[in-house]
């Protein structure tokens, strides 16, 4: 049984994200097989050199570079999202994987939840 | 039907809302000349979102696009609060998106 959370809204305006990734952490901790997708303005999470010291939060990057620590088995980014947020390769945090094709990711996985 | 006889006011309308939203639609639908954009908070994803057409005047807030990492890609003036706080005072009419 592995656990696909799909993550469709941007980082810091809301507490969803934080939470869903919160979720895949735990599962991959209790030896639960995650993976995350990220998608729509999500990708927006994906992107380096965030600096949010001046909004009085956590940089949500630090946050998602301790998923290979907890034993995430896969970060994955829409490719076509990508794309219309202007995230290339250069701005990619390191260890994600672009998805062409959403419907394949989802049938990858028995249990599929979007986050908030 | 009602219709406006009056010119419309010149509005400043504050964004925090990102594209896709509902309100992020209906915000820049009611921008008319004259008017000023403010983004703030999540709408600065704007400024990366290829698929979006801004209004020529259009600001947003820096710390925003900071905490975004979207320096690089911004294609309108960063501004600060205390520049927010005049922009304010200078409009008799404020919408907050």
């Amino acid at each position: 049984m592995s656990t696909l959370i799909i993550v469709d809204q941007p980082p810091y305006g809301n507490w969803a994200g934080r939470e869903a990734l919160d979720m895949v952490f735990s599962l991959a901790a209790f030896d639960q097989p995650a993976a995350l997708l990220f998608t729509g303005a999500g990708v927006n999470w994906l992107r380096k050199q965030q600096a949010p010291d001046a909004i009085g939060q956590k940089s949500v990057e630090k946050n998602l570079s301790a998923a290979p620590m907890f034993g995430v088995e896969e970060i994955l980014a829409d490719a076509a999202s990508c794309e219309r947020f202007g995230l290339g390769p250069e701005q990619l945090v390191s260890g994600v994987t672009l998805a062409e094709n959403l419907q394949d990711v989802m049938n990858a996985h028995s249990n599929v939840a979007f986050a908030g | 039907m009602m219709t406006s006889t009056q010119p419309a006011t010149p509005t400043l309308h504050i964004l925090n809302k990102p594209p896709g939203h509902p309100r992020f639609e209906s915000c820049l639908q009611a921008i008319q000349d004259g008017d000023q954009l403010v983004l703030t908070e999540n709408a600065v994803l704007a400024l990366a979102d290829r698929s979006v057409t801004l209004p020529a005047a259009c600001k947003a807030m820096k710390a925003d696009v900071d905490a975004r990492a979207l320096d690089e890609q911004a294609r309108t003036a960063t501004i600060d609060y205390a520049e927010l706080v005049r922009l304010t005072a200078e409009h008799s009419r404020i919408i907050s998106w």
